[in-house]
């Protein structure tokens, strides 16, 4: 094996990919980014574009219609909505959107509970009680139903039901962050910055954070497929995303007392969801295996 | 064991009061208006005024945060904007639906997800382990939402006529009406607490069929619960069965079992006498952990299913504006979750004397 083989980054990208189910969960990822990118190439349709004086033929809740099975006019790969708008073009957009909303919800739960956890950690004391004990009491809440009582108060919304899903998470970044400064704290580097000079705050964000951020990277891979759930949840509940916005939830939201009839406007964007969360929990386990040290082989 | 169980108790107490202050500031102190968002966008200053004033929202906060412990701790939730009556009755009339969901889900996932999980580890890397894992996945991705609807149209639309089509929404069918268990008894003069314990249980509709002897009633009960416990439970039996592989791995590589194993026990007897005992007791902190999964569940499942039951008297408080509804049964739910969650931390320390010792 070659010296160059071996550094950290090299031993844990071949470990991960080294692992099928990782393998499924970025290929799978591969296409929902590009189809989030391309939803405009690939969908020859507005996503919230009625089509019902503009096209001849369209009605609602048209089924499938495939040029290749043999359908003749206007084709919709998914079919059409109970608002007479293109079920694929709805649910390429929603792509765009869950990732969105995934990274910018986790992403905020991490700068938020990396501070919160980093700061409790490297100081201890009374300071550490204090932020731990309210994060005892956020975690103590199921979470949903945490998040649905602060959107109710705060009003609907994409926004807002992102910050409520953000807020119930940031005890879990904590949480962790907390135990990687805790552990890290006492080491020589850090007592070597110190008689160096360094202040405490350089410490702590300089040399401390930096060596503490792959449990995180780990934990938000796994969030995020988690927050693309929840924010769809409240969606469906009508509390998320507000018409006529193509987000996936509030899609089969709006439409489920059709799915007897119609099943096309609910199972599309379902399977969509499903495809989402299952990919980053496929690359989350993956990363996890990689980058724990402990379960090296 | 009693030191631990008074310690426990001492840490949960901090917490439900947490809970309580973190619903009052969550209602109190973000911004938005109560009078605004209860009366509506036009309401104007005058009604306003009196609004603030018959609810105490002209009081300074601390004021208010008292009489709000005050009349939480005595059991006053306050009334519901859109029914008029005082949530603790909603929460009496509607949880028993809610119980009864959610432990009927529970034990399903607890039993299915021990059982997928043993049989993955122990025939780790064949094809019942491949396609058990891919099922895991598969399981703890798809969101309740749309396992529910997908469960609901294949029961209940593709196989319509077949003798396993079910019943896609409703607690029974129409025309289905229970007895009350006291009125069944002869009891209905009953008066107080026992009355209200049997009205409560009455609400269940398992044990009130069974309770009342009506097994066409049974049968319709267990036929409208089977889709939705089946799809409430799915995620975490999902995470279950993941946790009891692992761990079972775990156990199957250490050194006692070798011993047992060159003492010349069977497969089947390593498993079930040596390996299975250690290695449900991480399974058991993730069944505590998987209920409050399962009370977010209940909220989409029984709105899917129109269950009468607290998940959906939330949905509908949404829809509503009702928001004292939604503030008491988060405040409710949370407390009973965490009351729950102490039940199985002391099970928990009575099943492994490490817990109690080393923490």
């Amino acid at each position: 094996m070659s010296a160059q083989a071996q550094t950290p980054f090299r031993r844990a990208l071949r470990s991960f990919l080294e692992q099928r189910t990782a393998r499924v969960g970025l290929l799978l990822l591969s296409v929902l980014v590009i189809a989030a990118l391309g939803a405009d190439v690939f969908a020859s349709y507005s996503p919230i574009d009625v089509l019902i004086d503009k096209e001849p033929g369209a009605i609602r809740l048209a089924g499938p219609c495939i040029n290749a099975l043999g359908c003749e006019g206007p084709q919709h790969i998914f079919g059409l909505d109970n608002n007479v708008r293109d079920v694929f073009a709805r649910v390429l957009h929603g792509a765009r959107l869950s990732l969105q909303v995934g990274f910018l919800t986790v992403g905020f739960a991490i700068v938020l509970g990396s501070l919160i956890g980093a700061v409790s950690g490297f100081v201890g004391g009374w300071v550490d009680n204090l932020f731990m004990r309210i994060m005892d009491v956020l975690l103590a809440f199921p979470s949903l139903l945490l998040a649905i009582a602060i959107v109710t108060v705060i009003g609907p919304g994409l926004i807002n039901t992102q910050l409520a899903i953000g807020i119930v998470a940031i005890p879990i970044y904590a949480r962790v962050m907390r135990a990687s400064v805790l552990g890290l704290r006492d080491r020589e580097f850090v007592a070597a910055s110190r008689a160096l000079g360094a202040s405490e705050a350089s410490i702590l964000f300089r040399k401390i954070l930096p060596n503490a951020l792959t449990p995180i990277i780990v934990q938000g891979t796994l969030g995020i497929g988690g927050a693309i759930l929840d924010v769809a949840a409240l969606s469906f509940l009508g509390l998320g995303a507000q018409p006529p916005t193509a987000e996936w939830g509030s899609m089969i939201g709006a439409d489920r007392n059709l799915l007897f009839s119609s099943p096309h406007v609910v199972v599309f964007p379902g399977i969509a969801i499903t495809m989402t969360v299952l990919a980053f929990n496929l690359v989350g386990d993956g990363l996890r295996d990689a980058l724990d040290p402990r379960l090296q082989r | 064991m009693t030191t631990y169980i008074v310690r426990r108790l001492l840490v949960s107490l901090p917490v439900i009061f947490g809970i309580l202050v973190a619903v009052f500031v969550i209602t109190r102190l973000l911004p938005g208006d109560p009078c605004r968002a209860l009366l509506g966008e036009k309401a104007t200053e005058v009604a306003c005024a009196a609004f603030n004033s018959r609810y105490g929202f002209d009081q300074p906060i601390p004021v208010q945060f008292l009489k709000y412990l005050q009349q939480v701790l005595t059991g006053d939730l306050g009334d519901s904007i859109r029914f008029g009556v005082p949530v603790t009755q909603l929460i009496v009339d509607r949880l028993p639906t809610t119980i009864e969901l959610t432990a009927i889900s529970l034990t399903i996932a607890t039993f299915f997800g021990i059982k997928l999980g043993v049989r993955a580890a122990t025939k780790r890397n064949s094809r019942t382990d491949v396609s058990t894992m891919i099922f895991a996945n598969l399981g703890v991705s798809i969101p309740v939402f749309v396992l529910g609807l997908l469960l609901a149209y294949f029961f209940a639309v593709v196989l319509k006529g077949t003798p396993i089509a079910l019943p896609p929404a409703n607690r029974y069918t129409a025309g289905v009406i229970p007895t009350e268990i006291a009125v069944a008894w002869g009891l209905a003069g009953l008066q107080g607490p026992l009355r209200g314990l049997l009205d409560f249980i009455s609400n269940m509709a398992i044990p009130n069929a069974i309770l009342t002897l009506n097994p066409g009633n049974l049968i319709d009960a267990v036929k409208h619960l089977i889709l939705p416990s089946v799809a409430l439970a799915t995620i975490p039996m999902a995470v279950i069965a993941r946790i009891t592989r692992s761990s079972l791995l775990d156990v199957l590589g250490s050194d006692y079992i070798r011993t047992a194993r060159a003492k010349g026990l069977s497969e089947r007897e390593v498993v079930s006498k040596h390996a299975l005992r250690n290695a449900l007791l991480p399974v058991a902190t993730v069944v505590g952990l998987s209920l409050g999964g399962l009370l977010s569940g209940a909220v989409l499942t029984e709105t899917i299913f129109g269950f009468a039951g607290i998940g959906r008297t939330i949905s509908d408080a949404i829809t509503a504006r009702d928001y004292v509804v939604v503030q008491g049964v988060t405040v409710i739910v949370s407390v009973g979750y965490v009351v729950v969650n102490l039940i199985v931390d002391i099970s928990y320390a009575y099943l492994d004397p490490r817990v109690r010792i080393n923490s």
